[in-house]
């Protein structure tokens, strides 16, 4: 019994002297606690980053793969790379009120407005391939924003074997969200407007602009925009409004933050308006 | 005469804790450091121990005068001394360890902590597992170009950096008395040739306050030295930093 | 010689009813892990429900993504430490099941050599081994099924989303445990009735067939925390791809692989050394004592074989650790975790030291030992040397007015030791060293006859200095004066220059001593008491130590369940300082010990009888 003691005596004081060791022989350095979760900082992410979150918002947010698929519900997304050219070239596709002139705006433009043209044999049925199945991504129960949007296209481009066209919007504040619920801490999301008076009156448009009848001037009259200005132009002018100013006006009176406001849908129906005025 | 085993593990324990001492802190000038030397002597106290202990017979021979201490009848009297001086000599020590101190508590420095991956240098996030001086790779292309950049990099070092570092880049600056945590010498093996350039560039640029805090920025005096240099001229006093002391910096990559 | 027969039958008497509880442990495990993954099907099916009418899932069938969790996802009972109950458990599994796996394999290798040499010892030693081990596993078994629910009741969602992507093999795992205790029982039960000729061969098959199950035990689990390591098979959201052997063949399942095959030998060597020496400490007769002192240096033998290329095992982790995440590498060996290697570098020292200290003390078992007792004063000066260089650490603990005295933080002659190149050399010296104190004990009880004699010990002498040169220019000159690739590179040709030593010597020394005579017979049991206690210091320092690097090795996934994909959001998800997991871990070891203390007590009660007077009608 008295060995027994002993070696266990031994083994304590030899477990002591490690333990007391590394308590005192050695400085205690207390590690960094966990960072906290980071917003997604869209300035610091790197293509590579981009299309990931792409991919992320394809396969979960967007639950694109229920019909983009290897079953054929929905037209197979990984060759676009030869398709998507071959969509625009096709006569059928300004016929049925597409709009788009290069890839980039037609994925655009198939994401948010996917009626406007429809893959041979992918329309709903009944209506002869003229009106899609897809619903508007960015509206409804996907509500992309815009960003998120970019995101996926990024992510299609690289997928399908294409350059990638799309930049990262730095100036866009991301709203890029979890993995299921919506805008988080703003509350429900609105439902988007679709007629054109209603997205101006929303965002107070004729506060300054003067559009269909005499308004605000503390902004460019915008009643015959579309003959001086094509889509891309007004695009930019309306998310990043300082990117160029017109003539007599000042810098930074137009808000920049309507991209983090306003639906895709919202602004395609805003251009297609003002495109039109002439 | 032999000197009796005791005795000379005594002797063998002391000569090797003095001669550390003498060794480092009169020859070579560079004092050994307690905390070090303690846990050196403990490890050479066990070494001694094995070596005068494996052999039974030489064993029975290191305890006999200990025994005899401990037993003998004889020796009565010394034995009431070392059993009365033994308990004081502890209780001293107990309270000159006890005893408050003027000294400021040890304060303790990775001084190279691990990089975050990425940091935020010019308001911009640069990923530093993958950043590489723009100009080290003309040191094989164009090495006229290359020297010509070290000469850059060296007047910004000697407008910027030498009160701390060094005019030989030795961390004995005129300002660097001044200091503690005293500059860093660049021309130890265990500083810079350790290192990537990404990793100075991120010291440099970030300085004392990008420390993480491990590293104790509140006492780094080490400017942030993106407010007053261009990205150019880091780059550039990093090649010079290399080139003067000679060392290679840190890569992964065979050339 | 004890008598096992006699012992060894009542054992058996006691021991069926042990096999039928430790059976019905295994069968409840079992059944857990079942019920398990029909209530996690079920979890999951509903999951995918709830998420599809949310409209937040792929295609029927497709695998989640790792779940974000949120602190209120880890359930708080009563008020306990999940982390630190999770924390204990499984290092007291790991310990029980690491010695579990090792003793077979050694017990398999002694048993070859008694079979080839004829000589019973051997046998008798093995059946031992292996009698030590079994009551373990059933602890084993409980510890893994105790894991399991502290896993499943603290961090329901890891576990939940690990066996959604490990599903096969952990039900592969669980039948697995059904055969290795099948074959266990009939190989440990069947040791005396499988004796001789054709029988002999048979137990021979079933102690492989053991090793192989318990190998691809260890394999399949080390797959998982490999896994949360460096994930593989699943995308950057965590959805699993389906494919079973990405997942676990993934970077670090191999080097892991390695690592822990190497140590587990070495463990189990440790832990039976302990057992021998206790069993010294406590013999009756001389005759006892004898036996178990030749148990202990079998044992320790094994362990010490084990330990010298165990610091290689690691370096191709630690290396393969940085390839696979150059940030990992560094948080790895720099940063906060630095200091745990020199607190490593002392447990490893103390594990040399008390090796070399049992060979040391045992020499005196041979009447020859006097001709090279001589040089241990020299082995022990550069072990010891060796060894102090190994531990300085890079970053100094200096007072202020010894900063001063400096005039810095970089001490100029012990910055450079506490640098890698420094202690690469210190390590290999290290074993160099320690193989040279095993050769001196090997030629201890020896007299070559061989003509050559002379000129054999001048070529060894030679190929120790020259290999003991070489490492020292590689450490100093590519360490210091070259660039890094060089620096990290020497470390290779240091490790080879240390093999080259061993095994030319190994192999003149096998010539030289081929047809020796032998001094006098050895006297087994001739050794101090002390040196069992070195055996004892080499049991706990293990045990220790690798309770310690458990806690790096999950430690530098920091934050994280699995690296990147799954993050850890509980309340406990920061890393603890190195003294509070020391302190984690020395209450596991001593938990553990006392385990171990009890399972070979019960082993020693079952062996004795009380015969109480008049108690019984006559």
């Amino acid at each position: 019994m008295r060995k027994f003691l002993t070696v266990v005596a031994f083994m304590v004081i030899s477990i002591g002297l490690f333990a007391g060791y590394s308590n005192f022989g050695i400085p205690q350095i207390e590690p960094a606690p966990p960072p906290t979760e980071e917003k997604i900082d869209l300035g610091s992410m790197t293509m590579e980053q981009f299309v990931a979150l792409g991919e992320r918002l394809f396969k979960g947010k967007g639950t694109c793969t229920l019909c983009h698929n290897s079953l054929g519900r929905a037209p197979a997304l990984d060759v676009i790379s030869t398709n998507a050219q071959a969509r625009l070239d096709d006569p059928r596709y300004e016929e049925s009120g597409g709009e788009a002139t290069n890839i980039e705006e037609y994925l655009i433009e198939s994401l948010v407005k996917p009626s406007a043209y429809v893959v041979a044999g992918f329309g709903k049925k009944g209506t002869n391939d003229k009106e899609s199945p897809m619903p508007d991504a960015s509206s409804g129960s996907i509500s992309f924003s815009q960003t998120e949007l970019i995101a996926v296209i990024a992510y299609l481009q690289d997928n399908g074997g294409l350059e990638i066209t799309v930049e990262i919007p730095s100036d866009v504040q991301a709203s890029v969200e979890g993995e299921d619920d919506g805008d988080g801490e703003d509350g429900e999301p609105r439902e988007a407007f679709t007629e054109v008076q209603d997205i101006f009156d929303n965002f107070d448009c004729e506060a300054c602009h003067t559009i269909t009848e005499e308004a605000g001037d503390a902004g460019p009259n915008l009643s015959a925009i579309g003959a001086k200005r094509d889509r891309n132009y007004l695009r930019r002018a309306l998310l990043a409004p300082n990117a160029d100013i017109a003539e007599g006006f000042e810098e930074g009176m137009m808000p920049d933050d309507l991209g983090q406001q306003i639906y895709a849908s919202e602004l395609e129906i805003l251009l297609d308006y003002l495109s039109e005025l002439k | 005469m032999r000197i009796p085993r005791l005795l000379q593990a005594v002797l063998v324990f002391a000569g090797v804790y003095f001669g550390f001492i003498i060794v480092f802190d009169y020859l070579l000038g560079a004092v050994i450091p307690k905390s070090l030397l303690t846990m050196y002597m403990f490890f050479v106290a066990a070494g001694v121990f094995m070596v005068f202990t494996y052999d039974e017979e030489d064993t029975r021979e290191l305890v006999a005068p200990v025994k005899a201490l401990v037993e003998d009848p004889a020796k009565r009297g010394i034995r009431n001394i070392v059993f009365t001086l033994i308990p004081l000599m502890v209780g001293y020590f107990v309270y000159d360890q006890m005893q408050p101190g003027f000294e400021a508590p040890v304060e303790l420095r990775t001084i190279h902590p691990a990089p975050p991956s990425t940091a935020k240098i010019y308001g911009q996030r640069v990923n530093l597992l993958s950043l590489e001086n723009p100009y080290r790779k003309l040191e094989k292309e164009d090495p006229e170009e290359f020297a010509a950049m070290v000469n850059d990099g060296a007047a910004v070092y000697i407008k910027n950096c030498q009160y701390c570092h060094g005019d030989k880049l030795d961390g004995k600056g005129p300002y660097a008395e001044g200091l503690n945590p005293t500059p860093l010498n660049f021309q130890d093996v265990g500083t810079i040739a350790q290192l990537q350039e990404s990793y100075l560039f991120w010291r440099i640029a970030t300085g004392g306050p990008g420390l993480p805090k491990e590293a104790a920025p509140w006492i780094s005096s080490m400017p942030v030295w993106q407010n007053f240099l261009s990205e150019e001229e880091i780059w550039k006093v990093i090649l010079f930093l290399y080139d003067y002391t000679g060392h290679q910096p840190r890569s992964w990559e065979h050339e | 010689m004890v008598k096992f027969d006699k012992i060894a039958g009542r054992y058996f008497l006691k021991s069926n009813q042990k096999s039928l509880v430790s059976g019905l442990l295994i069968i409840l495990v079992a059944t857990v892990f079942m019920v398990n993954w029909a209530g996690l099907d079920a979890v999951r099916a509903a999951q995918s429900t709830v998420e599809a009418v949310e409209g937040a899932t792929a295609v029927d069938g497709a695998y989640a993504p790792a779940p974000k969790l949120a602190e209120s996802d880890y359930p708080a009972v009563a008020g306990i430490n999940g982390r630190l109950i999770v924390w204990v458990v499984a290092q007291l599994h790991l310990w029980f099941a690491a010695f579990v796996l090792a003793v077979p394999i050694f017990v398999f290798i002694i048993e070859v050599i008694g079979m080839r040499t004829r000589d019973k010892r051997y046998d008798d030693m093995a059946y031992e081994f292996i009698k030590v081990s079994i009551t373990a596993y059933s602890l084993t078994a409980i510890l893994g099924g105790l894991l399991l629910f502290s896993l499943i009741l603290f961090y329901p969602h890891l576990f939940t989303y690990l066996s959604t992507i490990f599903s096969e093999s952990m039900l592969y795992y669980a039948l697995l445990f059904f055969a290795e205790s099948a074959v266990l029982y009939l190989y440990y039960y069947g040791w005396k009735w499988l004796q001789g000729g054709f029988r002999k061969w048979v137990h021979l098959t079933l102690g492989l067939m053991l090793n192989a199950i318990g190998t691809t035990l260890m394999l399949l689990a080390n797959a998982w925390l490999t896994f949360m390591m460096s994930p593989a098979g699943v995308d950057a959201a965590g959805v699993f791809s389906g494919d079973s052997w990405a997942a676990i063949h993934n970077f670090l399942w191999n080097p892991i692989n390695i690592h822990r095959f190497v140590a587990n030998i070495a463990y189990g060597g440790s832990i039976v050394g302990a057992y021998a020496a206790f069993k010294f400490l406590t013999a009756r007769n001389q005759q006892e004592k004898a036996h178990y002192d030749w148990m202990g240096y079998n044992a320790n033998f094994i362990a010490i074989c084990a330990l010298l290329p165990l610091p290689f095992a690691g370096y191709y982790l630690a290396a393969e650790i940085y390839a696979y995440s150059q940030q990992m590498g560094i948080t790895l060996m720099g940063g906060i975790f630095a200091w745990l290697f020199i607190i490593q570098a002392v447990l490893i020292g103390t594990l040399f030291l008390s090796a070399n200290y049992y060979l040391w003390c045992g020499m005196g078992r041979s009447d020859g030992a006097k001709r090279y007792t001589k040089y241990i004063k020299y082995i022990a000066i550069v072990l010891v040397g060796s060894f102090l260089v190994w531990f300085t650490p890079h970053t100094l603990v200096l007072t202020n007015s010894e900063l001063k005295a400096l005039g810095g933080p970089h001490h100029s002659i012990l910055g450079p030791l506490g640098i890698m190149p420094a202690k690469n050399t210190a390590v290999n010296i290290m074993i160099i060293f320690t193989f040279l104190s095993f050769l001196f004990y090997r030629r201890s009880n020896k007299i070559a006859t061989v003509s050559w004699e002379k000129t054999g010990n001048i070529v060894q002498v030679a190929l120790f200095t020259a290999g003991i040169v070489n490492i020292l220019f590689l450490g100093t000159y590519h360490g210091y004066f070259t660039n890094t690739v060089y620096k990290v590179a020497a470390s290779i040709p240091q490790v080879v220059t240390t093999l080259v030593v061993i095994v030319g010597s190994l192999v003149l020394d096998s010539f030289i001593y081929g047809k020796s005579r032998d001094v006098g017979p050895l006297h087994w049991g001739r050794i101090p008491e002390r040196a069992q206690y070195a055996l004892f210091l080499l049991a706990v320092a293990f045990t220790w130590l690798m309770g310690l690097m458990g806690y790096i090795r999950s430690g530098i996934r920091q934050h994280w369940h699995v690296v990147d994909i799954m993050r850890d959001a509980s309340a406990q998800a920061f890393t603890p300082t190195l003294g509070y997991a020391a302190n984690v871990v020395s209450v596991a070891a001593l938990l553990f010990l006392a385990m171990v203390i009890f399972v070979f007590w019960i082993a020693q009660v079952s062996g004795s009888k009380t015969l109480p007077a008049g108690y019984w009608k006559e």
